[in-house]
């Protein structure tokens, strides 16, 4: 597709590249996250002081269980971009920036992907780990 | 001056000896050409909204580490009654406390500042007077959350010192 035919919709200039897509992906991580957040200030309440046995019994629950792992997802792709938008704005160095976003895309790769593998585990009364790692 | 200068000429340098503008409204770039500083956050009139807008990006910023905090719970979990005995001692801890106390105004600051952005984003309260308003609400009101949960999870016994 060509830009000119992009950069303009009714009348409205606008951007030619990804920057709107950018904005609108932090306003909808923003706006999924504000029930979510919530949810996960009732849910931290809930569990404090629950123990071993309470956590566990929270996790029972699939409405708890996937709301955990969709707050989790979001979470991090809306972290992502923030801190995006941090290390653009300080770091001017093209190699720093470059090193230092993709630490940072690595790290909430690890965690979404460690974080889904727990909270899976922990859904199903899968045994503690290390014990039975792949059961 | 009598012409304005072209955009990054330097031929019309407004500094009679360039590189040792003492006003500091003025730079040489790499390439050779001068251009006007933006004005520096020292000019600006203090504004409800600059403390606003930095508080989201601190917030926002330990929250990052917040994650990994609630990472470390997710695997404490999962790796058995004594892996989670360790975390809950470690985070019941006076300092632990402290630390999750903290996370808890940054969530709320930040929750109650992304709600203010996308009011705005809406456009609604842009005047200078509504701007300040939601600001101060969304500071004043998210510490004022993050203050109510701690005292109820104090007075409620679910959490001890």
């Amino acid at each position: 597709m060509s830009r000119l035919t992009k950069s303009y919709v009714k009348g409205v200039k606008v951007s030619e590249r990804h920057g709107a897509g950018e904005w609108v992906q932090e306003r909808l991580s923003s706006l999924i996250l504000v029930p979510l957040t919530l949810w996960g200030l009732w849910s931290g309440w809930m569990m404090s002081g629950a123990g071993y046995d309470g956590a566990l019994e929270w996790f029972r629950s699939p409405v708890n269980a996937t709301l955990l792992a969709v707050t989790l997802l979001v979470s991090l792709w809306h972290m992502n971009m923030g801190l995006k938008v941090i290390v653009d704005d300080y770091i001017h160095k093209p190699a720093s920036r470059t090193a230092l976003l993709t630490v940072i895309g690595l790290l909430c790769v690890v965690i979404a992907a460690a974080g889904v593998f727990f909270i899976v585990r922990l859904a199903l009364g899968s045994a503690p780990l290390p014990a039975g790692f792949g059961a | 001056m009598s012409i304005s200068p072209l955009p990054g000429d330097a031929s019309h340098d407004p500094t009679p000896n360039s590189g040792q503008d003492q006003t500091g409204r003025f730079v040489r770039q790499p390439n050779g050409r001068v251009r006007p500083l933006s004005p520096h956050l020292q000019v600006w009139r203090w504004h409800v909204t600059m403390l606003a807008s930095i508080l989201n990006r601190i917030t926002g910023g330990a929250l990052s580490v917040g994650a990994l905090f609630v990472a470390a719970w997710l695997a404490a979990l999962a790796f058995g009654p004594d892996a989670y005995a360790t975390y809950t001692a470690w985070m019941g801890s006076p300092l632990g406390l402290l630390v999750w106390f903290g996370l808890t105004v940054a969530l709320c600051i930040h929750l109650a500042g992304g709600v203010r952005h996308l009011i705005w984003d809406a456009g609604e309260g842009l005047t200078p007077k509504t701007a300040d308003v939601l600001s101060w609400l969304s500071i004043v009101g998210g510490v004022a959350l993050a203050v109510l949960v701690w005292v109820l999870l104090f007075t409620s016994g679910r959490v001890v010192l």
